[in-house]
């Protein structure tokens, strides 16, 4: 039984019951306070899946989803209406434009982390970065809170990077990670096939069940539970799940990363994957950020478009939840090389499907985009909103295992004004 | 080399204060070639003599040929590693602890003895970091030699194996890793510094010292990466330091109380106080990257910055704001990524301090919050720290690395977690009279490692069959013998590279940042402007040469190399292992956190030796074990071999018979459906 479970969701019993627990357990009192978030998790929840499009190097809010009427931080980039009133994007989004009531935009994200490893840490784990704890991702915390999922396929996918963990949790709940959407998971081609391969299963199993037998160890034992995972999944038809070489909507999506990408996350989330990253560089523009828009927001654009329109014709948008995030803004000053530099004070992040209110713009900034006016969203609460969707409890405590206590997106607050 | 006669001293000298300390009851007895006894330790090879030292303290010199084969061979190899009289007595000394506490605790003694095919399997994985080959395997099990045990031992610590292994040990422990810093700054010179430590044998003692007192950049002094990694998150640092060198985690200190440990966290801020003046500079502050050029340079003159800045401006005509000076300010800014000590600075207790032992905003200094207070007088802090570590009343520094080697050799260390106990739990820790005698041990031997490891490698516990039932964590595990140990990633590593291209690949160098030293290496003191700019034209260079490949430098030093080859060791690779590696996949710490290795096993862990390149390569189409095979006749010589190549052992009378079968069959393909059995059977993974 959970600790909140006992713990009932009253503040004052919680709080008091936590300290009982600390005296009980070590005799003192824990002097880190732990107050429960001023919400009900209940209330969101009727996403059942997540796409986390995490745009790597810092998208440009000014550029994207907080445009200016003021020409001098704009630079090249002009306004463009959405089908929604009060929603304006940058010239470049010409098709998530038309789909303004399925989006709700945060134009308030504010973070204190300027550079790009500690921005994105806490950006896809709610947390500080720290170098004596990893805390985990979205993947491995749905996973500990909501229950394991799938039988053969795993709970949660990492697509555009090479490597995944799992933070403090249990390494079994680290994502799988795709390197590349298009090539599929590694190591599944066999060297031999039919009646062979069999024999060499066979054979390797024969050989090794002496070695088992013989040392009573857990390690040993769990190596043939997953040779017998990894022998299903080669004949199981869940593999196709990761091929999206014969998808007719390909080329929709845009032939790059990105666009291959999130083809594959609406794939994987089709066959049951419950949380699909996926990571994209190339949003670090220094210099010449007319350029660097013009070659990546079409991309963006054209993915996220797709994604949407293809989630909501196959009738998953209401239970997916879309979030797109990034670490930080770029400098509302155009600087000297014609870029944006980094710019934490101000950004923006976005959200659909899952119980998302489309034509929604949440928070504002400054006439200059410089400037958080209303509603600042940090990180963690945007994570927490991320959670809120999920349905995650936000106040279960999971222990490290040096029992430190976390709880998801450590204390940030779910923007519940985005649901319906 | 040391004298083991002075060693013997030092050795004396301990009995008066530990009653255990090892004495040779007798040195090695040496026979001549017409059966007379020499009992002697054994000092070198002079010319064709050997020289020893008597019993009574005279040394002699005696003709190589008086002595019969094996003392010669014997000669040989204790010429390169020294006599084994003080190895063998503290080995013996450590069984006869462990002996007494199994007794006590309703062992009968240690688990039978292993036998050789194990016994060679298990030191090679265990001091080189890989399995062996089939010839390596051969060549013990037919050798003759009454020494050969701690012949092959002494053989494996002298190659170029051992040090390729133990360092991917320090790599998790230390948490190395070549670009961890904004800025484009790497630590390849820092990486390779540890390398080049652990191949000369550096004793640990001054391996730690080295980086603690380490200033300038990694370039000039590549050890100071050692307290550049956590730029920026100095008292992350100093939470790592508490566990890496003093077994204590205090980390949760650095917030409030240690809830359940004695640490307030005022303890916490006094000792991290040693680090208080210590300026790892042109660190990222504020919120622009590019703000933070007018921090002063350390190590450098004052202003020298600035004025080569518009040096640079006026005759290079880099505008500091143009489009292509971004790399040039890297450039600057990688020079200045440097430690220095800055007596203006103090550890300030934080604003939200909420502990015991002070208030926020107040200064905190250095105190030691164990053991016997470091003294400042004249010294720097971190001298004084230093100091404090490796003093012999040092309740904690030896013993932390004692237990880390223990648990190398044995698979558990005799406190655990190894980064984390309280001097109750060493109290209580099963064998806690060996545990205090390694830790004399590792004083005696000077922090030498190499002989540290030795020493456990003789003794009768370690060269024991593994215990075959899974001792129980929260239990206490009295050392009948080694546990039954999966191979960390780099171990599995390194196999499937010597199964793919043989005992060569020991040998074989990948980028060892020599290049990039070389351009961060610059005296400010003495370098003209000009100087300057011909590292940065050298920096240059580095431009489109990839964030995973390393450097090395050939011929002109001005032209670098880039090493992108992946099929070298584990230790050799960039670090970590670049993304989408095997080492990743089999729990290669990523390096954020110290001790992260993981042995959890993993569906993809199990694709890649199923279906991974080097599988292709052994049992694929050109199987390259029916290739190595082909000089042997007969099946049943076949089936050997192959258990010989992938598992270093005899097969049993029914996996003779079952190999034999698939030969009869299916001719060379059953060879390399063996082989692949073999590779995909859990005993492959593991040290037993």
């Amino acid at each position: 039984m959970h600790i909140a479970e006992l713990a009932g969701k009253d503040s004052l019993s919680r709080r008091y019951f936590m300290e009982m627990t600390a005296k009980l357990s070590f005799g003192l009192s824990l002097s880190v306070p732990f107050l429960p978030r001023n919400f009900k998790a209940q209330d969101g929840g009727k996403a059942k899946n997540l796409i986390y499009i995490y745009l790597s190097g810092g998208m440009t809010h000014l550029d994207t989803f907080d445009p200016k009427k003021n020409k001098d931080v704009m630079g090249a980039t002009e306004i463009l209406d959405t089908n929604v009133d009060n929603m304006k994007f940058g010239m470049h989004l010409k098709e998530l434009a038309k789909l303004g009531d399925k989006i709700g935009v945060i134009n308030s994200m504010i973070s204190t982390n300027g550079a790009h490893e500690q921005g994105e840490y806490i950006m896809r784990t709610g947390y500080s970065k720290r170098a004596t704890i990893v805390h985990p991702t979205v993947g491995p915390w749905a996973e500990t809170l909501l229950g394991k999922r799938g039988e053969i396929l795993p709970d949660s996918v990492l697509i555009g990077q090479s490597t995944s963990n799992a933070g403090f949790m249990d390494p079994s709940l680290s994502p799988l990670p795709i390197a590349d959407p298009s090539g599929g998971v590694p190591n599944t081609q066999l060297i031999v096939e039919g009646e062979r391969f069999d024999r060499r299963m066979q054979m390797a199993q024969k050989l090794g069940q002496q070695f088992v037998d013989k040392f009573k160890y857990t390690g040993p034992k769990s190596y043939v539970e997953y040779y017998n995972q990894a022998n299903r999944l080669l004949k199981s038809d869940a593999l196709s799940a990761f091929d999206i070489s014969n998808e007719s909507n390909r080329a929709d999506y845009g032939e790059n990363r990105l666009g291959q990408g999130c083809l594959l996350a609406r794939k994987l989330v089709e066959n049951g994957v419950r949380v699909v990253e996926v990571v994209a560089g190339g949003w670090d523009m220094h210099q010449d950020i007319a350029t660097g828009t013009a070659d990546r927001l079409p991309e963006l654009d054209q993915a996220l478009a797709t994604l949407i329109k293809d989630l909501d014709s196959r009738g998953l948008l209401d239970s997916t939840l879309i979030a797109l995030g990034t670490e930080f803004g770029r400098t509302p000053d155009i600087n000297m090389n014609a870029g944006r530099d980094h710019y934490p004070a101000a950004y923006s992040c976005i959200l659909a499907g899952g119980g998302i209110k489309g034509g929604t713009v949440y928070g504002e900034t400054d006439g200059m985009g410089k400037k958080v006016k209303a509603n600042p969203v940090k990180p963690e609460d945007f994570l927490a909103t991320i959670g809120y969707g999920l349905g995650l409890d936000l106040d279960e405590t999971i222990y490290s295992p040096t029992q430190r206590p976390f709880t998801f997106a450590d204390k940030g607050q779910p923007v519940t004004a985005l649901f319906s | 080399m040391k004298s083991p006669i002075q060693l013997l001293i030092i050795g004396s000298l301990a009995i008066t204060v530990a009653v255990l300390a090892p004495t040779p009851a007798r040195a090695r007895t040496w026979t001549s070639v017409d059966g007379k006894p020499l009992q002697a330790i054994f000092l070198g090879i002079e010319g064709t003599n050997y020289k020893f030292k008597l019993q009574n303290g005279n040394e002699v010199l005696v003709p190589k040929d008086k002595f019969v084969k094996a003392d010669q061979e014997a000669a040989e190899r204790l010429a390169k590693i020294g006599d084994d009289s003080f190895v063998k007595a503290s080995a013996r000394q450590i069984d006869l602890l462990l002996a007494t506490t199994l007794k006590k605790n309703g062992f009968n003694s240690f688990n039978a003895p292993l036998p050789d095919d194990l016994f060679v399997r298990r030191v090679y994985l265990d001091i080189t970091g890989r399995i062996p080959t089939r010839e390596e395997f051969l060549a013990f099990a037919e050798s003759a030699r009454p020494d050969k045990r701690e012949a092959l031992i002494d053989e494996l610590l002298l190659s170029p194996g051992y040090s390729s292994h133990l360092f991917n040990y320090f790599a998790d422990m230390f948490r190395l890793h070549a670009s961890d810093f904004q800025n484009g700054v790497r630590m390849d010179p820092y990486i390779n510094w540890w390398r080049e430590q652990l191949q000369n044998n550096k004793p640990y003692h001054q391996i730690v010292s080295d980086m603690i007192l380490a200033k300038g950049n990694v370039g000039q002094n590549p050890a100071s990466g050692f307290l550049l990694r956590d730029t920026g998150m100095e008292f992350d640092a100093f939470s790592n330091f508490g566990q890496v060198m003093l077994g204590i985690d205090i980390s949760c200190a650095q917030c409030h109380d240690h809830p359940f440990d004695e640490w307030t966290q005022g303890d916490f801020y006094e000792m991290a106080a040693f680090f208080g003046n210590t300026q790892r500079s042109l660190a990222y502050r504020g919120d622009s990257m590019m703000g933070a050029g007018s921090i002063q340079m350390p190590n450098a003159p004052d202003g020298w910055k600035d004025n080569f800045m518009k040096w640079a401006e006026a005759n290079k005509g880099i505008v500091p704001r143009d489009q292509n000076s971004n790399q040039f300010r890297f450039f600057v800014n990688a020079l200045g990524w440097n430690v220095a000590d800055n007596e203006a600075l103090q550890t300030v207790l934080p604003h939200d301090f909420i502990g015991d032992g002070g208030k926020p905003g107040e200064v905190a200094n250095p105190r030691t919050l164990i053991g016997a207070a470091a003294k400042l007088g004249g010294k720097t802090r971190r001298e004084a720290l230093v100091d404090w570590l490796s003093a012999p009343d040092n309740p904690r520094f030896a013993l932390v690395i004692a237990n880390r080697m223990w648990g190398r050799a044995f698979g558990r260390a005799i406190v655990e977690p190894v980064n984390d106990f309280s001097d109750e739990e060493i109290k209580q820790s099963s064998q806690v009279e060996a545990l205090a005698f390694v830790t004399r041990e590792m004083r005696r031997v000077n922090y030498d490692l190499r002989e540290f490891m030795r020493i456990l490698y003789n003794t009768r516990a370690y060269q024991s069959i593994a215990t075959q039932e899974e001792p129980d964590l929260s239990k206490a595990y009295y050392f009948q013998g080694p546990v039954l140990r999966r191979m960390r990633a780099e171990q599995a590593w390194d196999s499937m590279m010597v199964l793919a291209h043989g005992a060569e690949i020991d040998q074989k160098k990948g980028g060892d940042g020599s290049f990039y030293k070389k351009i961060l290496d610059v005296d400010f003191n003495s370098a003209t402007n000009d100087d300057v700019w011909r590292h940065y034209e050298m920096w240059q260079n580095l431009r489109g040469g990839g964030a995973t490949m390393a450097m090395v430098s050939e011929g002109d030093e001005y032209t670098p190399v880039f090493v992108n080859d992946s099929e070298l060791r584990a230790s050799e690779l960039s670090q970590p292992a670049p993304g989408a590696s095997m080492l990743d996949t089999f729990g290669q710490s990523d390096r954020r956190i110290t001790d992260q290795h993981n042995y959890d096993g993993s569906v993809p862990q199990v694709l890649a030796l199923m279906n991974g390149n080097v599988t292709q390569q052994l049992t694929g189409a050109s199987s390259k074990v029916v290739s190595d095979l082909e000089e042997l006749d007969g099946p049943d010589d076949k089936v050997r071999g192959v258990f010989f190549t992938l598992l270093n052992r005899f097969p049993s009378k029914e996996e003779l018979d079952l190999g034999v079968g698939m030969i009869e069959d299916f001719g060379d393909e059953g060879i390399s459906d063996l082989a692949w059995a073999l590779m995909n059977s859990p005993e492959f993974l593991y040290i037993q």
